[in-house]
């Protein structure tokens, strides 16, 4: 099913194609068609087993899909590695805390910022000026995200020994600090209270107003989805189910029936 | 928009200090600096350790310089392991391959092609580089398990065979490596040697407190994650032997000269095990731990020299197996190492504060390795 | 090339069962045992002990041996791998890597690092195959080794004991739910391989004069990698990758030997690179 077109994507800063992949002779993903126009916080939805994260993987690089393109402000980034989309301005959290587990968090958030480094390797080594003033300049940028999001405290610590909810912040900061212009969040929320949650969504759209991002996200919180997405796909078996604003959505019978299986904690109200 | 405290006691609020209890008394989220008396009692201690390294020779008899600067060989051996383990996390069973490397095309360009030694010792740096980017080609494809018998098989192609090619290495007879001059005495090449070693120190100090040693760090334990962060991984996997190739390279033509000989028989299985065995004891990952582990056992068997204690006889012999001993025990009990152990005085003389839980963060090194 | 063919298939064989051993503690434990080949060094030293020094009869002296090997690999499964059975498979490795170094270190301090002679078997018998003469010792080798592999294929097979093994090894919590004794399981295939390492190191020490540590040196590479050809957890495999590297070492040497020094080792490495970067699993491994 082709996406709805709406205003809002007529810049699609993000757009995946007919995109299709298969592991062994199970189909993952089938034909799927997304747009996320620039700007716009997108939600990806879905039983669990729909494809979500694989589609996600696609678009990160770290699958080759077997058919499909994705594209991104235009240009083709289908067969880019997973690397080069990260310098291109791809962030992207993951299911398992995406970081560096025996680093600090900011050691982490100084990692994070590999691409946006100027000086070589060589440079590096051997001892150059230029970088030593350049490592400064990271560290005070990765000051600034922790005092965004109020990570100070914490600074100094190492990942394996903060409770989860700060994890999943600190994969926040340190996606931030990649300087991305989308961010692909797989369920953010994850292991998150209601209220925390709620805080989340908050933190995105400041985010998206402060600093000009354009968020894709795959997620199983419906208040946060609801409260926060401009727009929402459904997956369901590799496939592109439907989509719409979210309210649409929440009253769509076939995604209704699709999630009638699956644990509905906080169900479509 | 939510107030700040909202924030401090919702997503933050399992970030304060209460509840992050134990983490060091961050109360602010200032970073510790010392008082003046505090760095100036750093600032001493680290006067005594690197004044003595640097006035050793001068007051040690003429022989016992030759050993300081086989210890300090060894050291770069063991912070060239520490670079491809250590940082980066792959397992490297036969290191002695690119030491020997840089030993016989150092001996070789200086004997045969009559270059300087200035000039052979960057070419066998950059030979062994060479001879370890190689293995990381294959690394790439390989992991785990079958990458450790590759080193090893590597190593052993070395020894038996490449090390023995009459035409470059002069076979049984021993590649001659004569010393550069003004430096033929012991003392004066033991100096040449502790400003190499230096100069090694130094590139290792910038290698971890920069985007290099950092992507390192991330790729050892998570390549997804490091990739995702924008750090190629297939090229820093390669880096990672490059470099470790590289510091290798220096310590065997280091060694060549130190020797003025080399045959093949020089670099064995043994060694190779050897140069494992003291990374690990010192302490994979830590540079201070490394280079106290390598001198060690450099230094064992020359210290126990002739003396003989029964039933055991000459101690000296016994220096292999005490030495696999240290690893077995290091393996099961301390796996940090040396390195671990002094892991809060090595902080406390960076700059940082005098504690002796050792949950409080490192710095210096990504902390621990695959090997632990 | 017959005479490289027929030597070759006797180290091969030799070689064949240090790979079984290999198969053994890899396929029962997941564990690389890198002491494989010096459980076969430590019983070639106890039995020669026993032939020359204490001047016991060959056949008990041959149990003294087996017997110093089997202790060996008992306590190693002991004291290393049952501590260490948490930890990532790395710190394993290395751990038995330093076990051969210590036995290695050991045998040197003990007794130096002079070659020795072992006393070779008191029946003779010469066959000849294909035209080319074999020794007594490489006879009985060839047939020792034939009838182990034949009897580690039908114990994996046929005996409740060898499905529990196997069963460890794939599923240890279910084979723990199922009242196998991981612990005895591991002793068992420690001791077995040992007993393999021991008896491969008895075979090879009276064919050429030994020394400290020359089973790793000699045997630890081709076996590995005739493990790996084989497919790490195929013990049939093994041992006929045992068998071809064996006679690839022999035609290595031959036709190569006089241009390239090592050639058997460069062969040997070419080999294992070969398989593993085209054929991971080998000819008959089931996984990878």
């Amino acid at each position: 099913m082709p996406p709805r077109s709406r205003p809002e994507a007529a810049v699609a800063f993000l757009e995946i194609e007919d995109l299709s992949i298969h592991f062994g002779g199970v189909r993952a993903l089938d034909g799927v068609d997304l747009k996320v126009g620039e700007w716009e916080i997108v939600g990806l939805i879905g039983p669990n087993g729909a494809g979500k994260t694989t589609l996600f993987n696609c678009v990160t690089g770290f699958y080759r899909p077997d058919r499909g393109r994705v594209r991104y402000r235009g240009k083709d980034v289908t067969h880019m590695r997973p690397h080069r989309r990260a310098a291109m301005g791809f962030g992207r959290t993951f299911q398992q805390v995406g970081l560096v587990r025996s680093l600090t968090v900011m050691e982490n958030l100084l990692v994070a910022q590999h691409a946006r480094v100027r000086y070589t390797a060589l440079e590096a080594l051997v001892g150059v000026p230029g970088a030593f003033t350049e490592e400064r300049e990271l560290r005070r940028r990765a000051e600034g995200i922790l005092d965004f999001l109020e990570l100070s405290p914490v600074r100094d610590e190492r990942i394996q020994g903060l409770p989860y909810g700060a994890q999943k912040l600190v994969e926040l900061g340190a996606v931030l600090a990649t300087e991305p212009d989308i961010l692909l969040l797989d369920e953010p929320s994850s292991g998150m209270a209601p209220e925390e949650a709620r805080t989340l969504g908050e933190t995105l759209l400041r985010m998206r107003r402060e600093l000009e991002l354009t968020i894709l996200m795959i997620e199983h919180h419906v208040p946060l989805v609801v409260g926060v997405c401009d727009h929402v796909f459904v997956l369901n078996f590799g496939r592109m189910l439907a989509d719409g604003p979210p309210s649409e959505i929440q009253r769509h019978p076939e995604v209704i029936a699709a999630y009638l299986g699956e644990e509905a904690v906080d169900g479509p109200s | 928009m939510a107030s700040r405290t909202d924030n401090k006691r919702t997503v933050a609020g399992e970030v304060t200090p209460g509840v992050t209890a134990g983490a060091g008394a961050h109360e602010d989220a200032k970073v510790f600096r010392p008082s003046p008396i505090g760095w100036a009692a750093r600032a001493s201690f680290l006067l005594v350790v690197f004044g003595g390294l640097l006035v050793l020779p001068l007051i040690l008899p003429g022989y016992r310089t030759f050993q300081y600067s086989y210890a300090l060989i060894f050291a770069i051996v063991g912070l060239s392991v520490n670079v491809l383990s250590g940082y980066a996390g792959q397992i490297s069973l036969g290191h002695q391959a690119f030491v020997g490397v840089g030993a016989f095309v150092s001996g070789n360009l200086v004997s045969e092609q009559h270059l300087s030694f200035w000039l052979a010792l960057p070419l066998a740096a950059v030979s062994g580089g060479v001879a370890a980017g190689l293995l990381g080609l294959v690394a790439l494809r390989l992991r785990g398990l079958y990458l450790a018998l590759v080193t090893l098989a590597y190593g052993a192609v070395a020894t038996a065979s490449i090390f023995e090619i009459k035409s470059l290495t002069r076979g049984g007879a021993g590649m001659p490596a004569p010393r550069p001059a003004g430096f033929t005495s012991d003392r004066a090449y033991t100096y040449l040697v502790l400003g190499v070693f230096a100069l090694v120190l130094w590139v290792d100090w910038r290698l971890v407190r920069s985007k290099v040693g950092r992507a390192l760090f991330a790729l050892r334990e998570n390549e997804q994650v490091a990739a995702s962060f924008g750090i190629d991984v297939t090229l820093y996997k390669v880096l990672a032997f490059v470099l470790s190739g590289f510091f290798a390279g220096v310590a065997g033509s280091l060694f060549a000269h130190w020797r003025t000989t080399v045959v093949a028989s020089d670099f064995d299985f043994i060694l190779a095990l050897t140069f494992v065995l003291m990374a690990v004891v010192g302490g994979l990952g830590s540079r201070a731990g490394v280079v106290i582990g390598s001198a060690f056992f450099a230094l064992l068997p020359v210290l126990l020299g002739t003396v003989t204690v029964k039933p055991f006889g000459l101690l000296a012999l016994w220096v292999t197996a005490f030495g696999a001993a240290l690893l077995l025990i290091t393996l099961r009990f301390y796996p940090g190492g040396v390195g671990q152990q002094i892991q809060p005085l090595v902080r406390w003389a960076s700059g940082g504060r005098l504690g002796l839980n050792s949950r409080a963060p490192a710095e210096s090194a990504g902390g621990g390795s695959g090997v632990s | 090339m017959k005479v490289a063919l027929v030597i070759g298939l006797a180290t091969g064989a030799i070689n064949g069962l240090v790979a079984l051993g290999i198969v053994l503690v890899y396929k029962g434990a997941r564990v690389f045992n890198f002491a494989q080949a010096e459980f076969g060094t430590v019983a070639a030293f106890a039995a020669w002990g026993a032939l020359t020094k204490a001047h016991l009869p060959y056949g008990l002296a041959i149990v003294v041996g087996l017997a110093a090997a089997v202790a060996m690999g008992m306590a190693v499964e002991r004291a290393i791998v049952r501590p260490l059975r948490a930890r990532p498979p790395v710190t394993t490795l290395v751990a038995t890597a330093g076990v051969a170094l210590l036995c290695i270190g050991l045998e040197l301090a003990l007794g130096g690092a002079r070659m020795r002679v072992f006393p070779p078997v008191p029946v003779t018998f010469n066959v000849s195959v294909m035209g080319v003469m074999l020794s007594t010792q490489r006879i009985i080798a060839i047939l020792v080794v034939i009838s182990l592999g034949l009897a580690l294929a039908w114990f994996f097979s046929r005996t409740s004991l060898g499905l529990a093994v196997l069963a460890t090894s794939q599923e240890a919590i279910a084979a723990r739910l199922a009242g196998i004794s991981i612990d005895h399981v591991s002793t068992f295939i420690w001791g077995s391989a040992a007993l393999l390492g021991g008896i491969a190191g008895l075979l090879l020490a009276p064919i050429n004069p030994f020394s400290p540590g020359f089973m790793t040196m000699g045997t630890l590479i081709p076996a590995f990698t005739a493990a790996v050809i084989g497919g790490l957890t195929s013990l049939p495999g093994a041992f006929v990758g045992g068998v071809l590297i064996g006679i690839a070492q022999g035609l290595g040497q031959q036709y190569l030997g006089s241009v390239i020094p090592g050639a058997p080792s460069v062969v040997v490495f070419g080999l294992l690179l070969t398989v593993l970067l085209i054929r991971p699993k080998g000819l008959f491994g089931a996984e990878v």
